[in-house]
């Protein structure tokens, strides 16, 4: 292997081998998925963000929340993501679909904290519904309410403000100085109707039929989330 | 510390014989372009290890630097890898690579202006970087964080600093093509394109849907194997007969190894999506690829390890080939995990875990950076034409990293294990999956700190050797002068 030209001939090949196969043969067969038309709702799934969750997708993006979340949920068979005796992260597993609107899609790579996919449509961990105020309380000090967690405060989202007349109908409920209260930043409103906007509960066809678990039980378990 | 002499020109791997002068004026060529890739790779080694300290600090301490949103770890992390990627790692190894195919192709480098200004456009460039990320311009893009302003710059960069690295071979008068020359140019035409395609593709004018994740692990796997991967495996060729003083065992099937893992190594990233959003023949492919990544391991086995048996006691009195070991095993080991990785249940049990994390630090640690250190302990003395300036540094470099090295991924990898098992099973709640983590997050954390103290020491090694070989440029300039009316009269 001493002709330098055939070397770079062979490089040249590999790599382009390599790019046609799975960069350009991806982008043709589904770089142009369209939306899915639901004709009994009347909608095309998935449905557009609304303005101010895509505004806090950029927030989510700015302060690197995908080091450590991730936004897919796995098919049975890896983890506990979906089916009986799950997590519950998701009444399904994530499809290519799901994605479609994002200009970034943010699979992440890491579970230091859990899957945000399906967050919106989950439970808090003592059985209620996140709402916007149980969400600032956590982002403003995470280990105030859940004592073991290990994410970082985001106190720098909120402002402290005296308080003026009433005060803001959106402070925190908390022992805050007397006469101060806390509020959330408009980075932070984003940022939480981002959030409460993450979920997949929609069921494509391709949900139901082109991932087949490999169990039959868990087979049921599909059928009666739909 | 190896001085030329146990350089014997007939145990040179290629057999091609360099005089020795004629080694010193390649060398000589090449002073001031590696002064400054050198000197900019090791700085930014030291932002990477102080980033890299926080950020482990912080998984396990969460108050830890939490003040303000610069430096939560959603943006130290990502600063961190691409300071450690584009900063240390690409001007690391561009001295390398530069200095091997001189070497090997015995070219003389014919100037140097625009290489420097590559190089100041490079590390230009990977500041912008960093401090885009830090105030919340990063791409989101894992090997790939830096925000889209700052990667066209690398991109000329690139180009102004890859290019001499052909020019020295065109130049060079051997007709011969050593194994770490293959790997030279597949490293060197591999990232202008991958790094081309990822930019456009996910950055310039993103595509549509989880089309950006396949080119997202296409281009981190490539970027490891195809880029860092090469590079380490060219000084591996190059330096371990070199410091041994014996030909490669089994260099008949380097070839083989060569292709193998060009062809199905620019496949195997893909087998990160197990079980993702993308078609399902993605990942059956991403899969087998890894798998044949096995047939490398073999051949690397009996290329390296073959030439190090019974030579395991020349390890003793040689740093750069202790360096060097233990990066080849580090190789076999990151190898073997992304064999292990191709099938379905490891990779179920250890996807998003930071078992992941432990095989991305095992290799661009253990294997790369470990490597390229033993590298530049050979080639920092011959270029400055000077003696390391303190032995006991290089042994305290040593020590600390081996030991940061193996505390930081192992800790990393069995805690992954752990946490992977754990998640699995619904009925441990998640905060306890995190609280079980945290001892293991604790001794990750002081790998870090080992790692930063040995980086510390080999960049404070360097800067005392590079002053020392300007101080004796500067005592024959002065006596130049003095002699010079001597001369003249």
């Amino acid at each position: 292997m001493n002709r330098a030209p055939y070397l770079f001939l062979g490089i040249f090949l590999a790599l382009a081998l390599s790019f046609v196969g799975l960069v350009l043969s991806n982008q043709i067969s589904y770089g142009d998925f369209s939306t899915h038309i639901d004709e009994d709702e009347g909608k095309a799934f998935p449905l557009p963000a609304a303005g101010l969750a895509a505004q806090g997708k950029l927030v989510y993006q700015d302060l690197g929340c995908v080091s450590c979340h991730t936004q897919q949920v796995r098919r049975e068979g890896f983890g506990s993501d979906v089916g009986e005796k799950s997590r519950g992260w998701g009444e399904r597993q994530s499809v290519a679909r799901d994605y479609i609107r994002e200009t970034h899609v943010l699979l992440g790579s890491q579970r230091v904290g859990p899957d945000l996919r399906n967050f919106a449509a989950r439970k808090n961990a003592n059985g209620t519904d996140h709402t916007a105020a149980s969400l600032y309380a956590y982002l403003y000090h995470p280990q105030a309410v859940v004592k073991e967690s290990n994410m970082p405060a985001y106190a720098y989202l909120f402002k402290t403000q005296p308080i003026i007349g009433q005060g803001s109908a959106k402070a925190l409920k908390l022992p805050a100085a007397l006469g101060y209260e806390v509020v959330p930043s408009p980075r932070a409103e984003a940022l939480v109707a981002y959030l409460l906007s993450l979920k997949d509960t929609y069921a494509y066809p391709e949900t139901k039929n082109v991932y087949t678990p490999p169990a039959p039980k868990a087979v049921k378990s599909k059928e009666s989330h739909k | 510390m190896a001085t030329d002499s146990c350089l014997s020109p007939q145990l040179k791997p290629e057999g091609a014989h360099t005089p020795t002068s004629e080694a010193s004026v390649i060398d000589a060529s090449l002073r001031t372009p590696l002064t400054l890739l050198i000197t900019s790779a090791l700085l930014w080694l030291l932002v990477a290890s102080v980033l890299g300290v926080v950020a482990a600090w912080q998984l396990h301490t969460p108050a830890f630097f939490n003040a303000c949103e610069y430096v939560t770890y959603g943006r130290i992390q990502p600063a961190q890898s691409s300071v450690l990627i584009y900063g240390w790692g690409f001007n690391a190894a561009f001295a390398v690579s530069l200095w091997l195919m001189a070497r090997l192709s015995r070219g003389v480098l014919p100037g140097f202006g625009a290489l420097l200004l590559g190089t100041v456009f490079w590390n230009v460039g990977v500041a912008v970087g960093l401090v885009g990320i830090l105030s919340g311009f990063s791409s989101s893009i894992a090997g790939l964080d830096m925000p889209g302003f700052a990667l066209p710059l690398l991109w000329v960069a690139y180009a102004l600093i890859a290019a001499w690295t052909f020019v020295v071979f065109r130049d060079g008068r051997s007709q011969q093509l050593f194994a770490s020359q293959w790997y030279l140019f597949v490293a060197l035409l591999a990232f202008p394109w991958i790094y081309s395609i990822a930019q456009v593709m996910l950055v310039l004018v993103p595509v549509r849907g989880t089309v950006q994740s396949v080119i997202q692990a296409w281009f981190s796997g490539n970027l490891f194997l195809l880029w860092f991967a090469s590079i380490a495996l060219a000084a591996i060729y190059y330096f371990l007969p070199k410091l041994l003083l014996k030909p490669v065992a089994h260099y008949n099937l380097a070839s083989t190894g060569f292709w193998w893992i060009l062809v199905f190594g620019s496949w195997a990233g893909l087998a990160r999506l197990l079980g993702g959003p993308v078609p399902a023949w993605v990942q059956t492919f991403g899969a087998a690829a890894s798998f044949m990544l096995l047939v490398p391991l073999v051949i690397f086995g009996l290329n390296f390890v073959g030439t190090l048996s019974g030579s395991w006691g020349s390890l003793k009195n040689s740093y750069p080939l202790r360096f060097i070991a233990f990066g080849v095993v580090a190789l076999m080991l990151v190898l073997l995990s992304m064999v292990a990785d191709a099938t379905h249940g490891f990779a179920a049990l250890t996807q998003f875990t930071y078992f992941t994390a432990a095989e991305v630090q095992l290799g661009l640690y253990g294997f790369f950076t470990m490597v390229i250190f033993g590298s530049l302990y050979v080639i920092v003395p011959r270029v400055f034409a000077t003696a390391w300036a303190n032995d006991a540094l290089t042994g305290v470099h040593f020590v600390a990293s081996a030991i940061g090295v193996v505390l930081l991924v192992g800790s990393l990898a069995v805690g992954g294990i752990q946490q992977g098992l754990q998640l699995a099973d619904a009925s441990i709640a998640f905060s306890a999956v995190t609280t079980a983590t945290l001892p293991y997050l604790f001794s990750a954390s002081v790998g870090c700190v080992l790692l930063a103290i040995g980086q510390l020491a080999f960049a404070i090694n360097f800067f005392w050797t590079l002053a020392n070989a300007s101080a004796c440029c500067v005592r024959s300039v002065k006596d130049l002068l003095a002699a010079q009316p001597e001369a003249t009269r």
